[in-house]
């Protein structure tokens, strides 16, 4: 079962083990520059706020309702990361409007082993974009839909379903006991779910380029529990929609690029070198940036070009005990 | 132990560490008259407001809810909660004032999936 407590999904399988219980939370950052360098992690300024589709489902599209999940406020200026968090071991599938974020492929609710199309909980920390390279992403920006600039119309030409979806497999309750016996030893993850349908909605598309690997399976594919899962559907709406369907605003105002050089935040690297990164999908890698599009439309950069670039006194690089992303503090 | 009792310990507790917890500078940050803080901590007035509980709650790093169910209060939101749909809450609440903490907090509401 999936619960929504303080603005992070909560995976539970009690049938499977009483300790397979992970988290998934959607973390505000800003966008890096869409210039096709390769730029260290941003920091999470806070989490996106997450309702019940059901809560306002009189003021949201009927498709909502079919999908059903949760659905969050973005400004068009902010970027996503996904954050997963959770000792027992669960395989996650990441999509975008319907689009695999580790393959590029059409989404499916099943684990596939070659290519492999999730990501691994908890030795997996986060997820800030599509996998485009071995140790490359492009970054999760938010875009209205319909504009042709999201991952699912690049690949598909139609912007049906926005949003971001979320599925997790946990591992398999005599595994996870065998893995215990040799003194797991927990670390720290989160998990984030996104999602954004059609005719009021935002899209995820690729932004600017980051130093992120997605690791391989380490377990093996026999590790998971594949009879047993649990979606979620998260829906987007810009701050003005968000207003008009459930009467107040976004709880925070999108940060600046001169907001965030003030305020000195800092940028990360992680690094696992015991796990082994995946080699990116080419299909999300022949997708156009929205900077590269813009400037083949002949459109000026959003934002005005402003964008945020790091100082090498900036950049902290965090090893796996180390999972602790946060910037908030200092707005 | 009553309200005032219990701010009267954290308080000191917490002076033993950082002086800034004296009755004068607590009542300071909260808003109040220090007099006013030292009768409510020796019992001599009712608990006060809830929008002083809570600031006290947020200086003193202690739980709101709590706090206001030892001044014999609910919270604003969560009456406001229970007066939308009455029947609804009492009924459920009633139903569950014998439960373990463990059965109450498996009280929690899925999120909805749907077809997609």
């Amino acid at each position: 079962m999936i619960e929504l407590r303080n603005d992070t999904l909560t995976f539970s399988f009690p049938e499977v083990h009483r300790e397979a219980v992970g988290s998934i939370a959607f973390v505000r950052t800003l966008r890096i520059p869409d210039d096709d360098r390769e730029y260290p992690l941003p920091p999470g300024l806070g989490e996106f706020p997450l309702h019940h589709v059901d809560d306002y489902a009189d003021r949201l599209p009927q498709r909502w309702s079919d999908h059903g999940g949760v659905f969050m406020p973005m400004y068009q200026a902010e970027a996503l990361w996904i954050s997963f968090d959770g000792d027992y071991p669960m395989a996650v599938k990441v999509s975008a409007g319907k689009i695999d974020a580790v393959t590029g492929e059409p989404f499916r609710n099943e684990l596939n082993r070659r290519p492999q199309d999730y990501v691994v909980i908890p030795d997996q920390p986060w997820l800030d974009g599509f996998s485009v390279r071995k140790g490359l992403i492009r970054q999760f920006v938010a875009m209205p839909l319909g504009q042709g600039y999201t991952a699912e119309e690049q690949l598909t030409g139609a912007a049906e379903h926005g949003g971001l979806q979320i599925v997790a497999y946990p591992m398999k309750a005599s595994r996870y006991e065998r893995l215990k016996a040799k003194r797991f030893d927990p670390c720290k993850a989160e998990v984030v779910f996104r999602d954004m349908p059609a005719p009021m909605q935002m899209g995820l598309a690729p932004g600017g380029m980051m130093r992120q690997e997605v690791y391989s399976d380490d377990y093996g594919f026999s590790a998971w529990k594949r009879d047993v899962r649990s979606r979620c559907f998260v829906h987007l709406l810009n701050s003005g929609q968000y207003r008009t369907v459930t009467g107040f605003a976004p709880p925070y105002e999108p940060p600046t690029a001169s907001d965030y050089t003030e305020a000195g935040l800092p940028w990360f690297e992680y690094f696992d070198a015991d796990l082994e990164a995946l080699e990116g999908a080419p299909r999300l890698d022949r997708l156009e940036s929205v900077g590269t599009r813009r400037v083949n439309e002949g459109k000026p950069p959003l934002d005005g070009g402003e964008f945020v670039r790091p100082q090498p006194t900036q950049i902290k690089r965090l090893r796996n005990s180390q999972t602790v992303r946060d910037g908030s503090a200092a707005w | 132990m009553t309200f005032g009792g219990y701010i009267r310990e954290v308080r000191e507790r917490r002076r033993r560490d950082d002086r800034t917890f004296s009755l004068r500078q607590v009542a300071g940050r909260v808003g109040i008259e220090p007099a006013y803080l030292s009768k409510i901590e020796r019992g001599q007035t009712p608990p006060p407001s809830e929008r002083t509980i809570r600031r006290l709650a947020t200086e003193l790093d202690e739980d709101a809810d709590v706090l206001l169910a030892m001044a014999g209060k609910v919270s604003q939101d969560l009456q406001e909660i229970v007066m939308l749909r009455p029947k609804l809450f009492a009924d459920l609440l009633r139903q569950l004032r014998e439960a373990p903490d463990h059965a109450v907090l498996r009280v929690a509401r899925e999120i909805r999936d749907g077809d997609w």
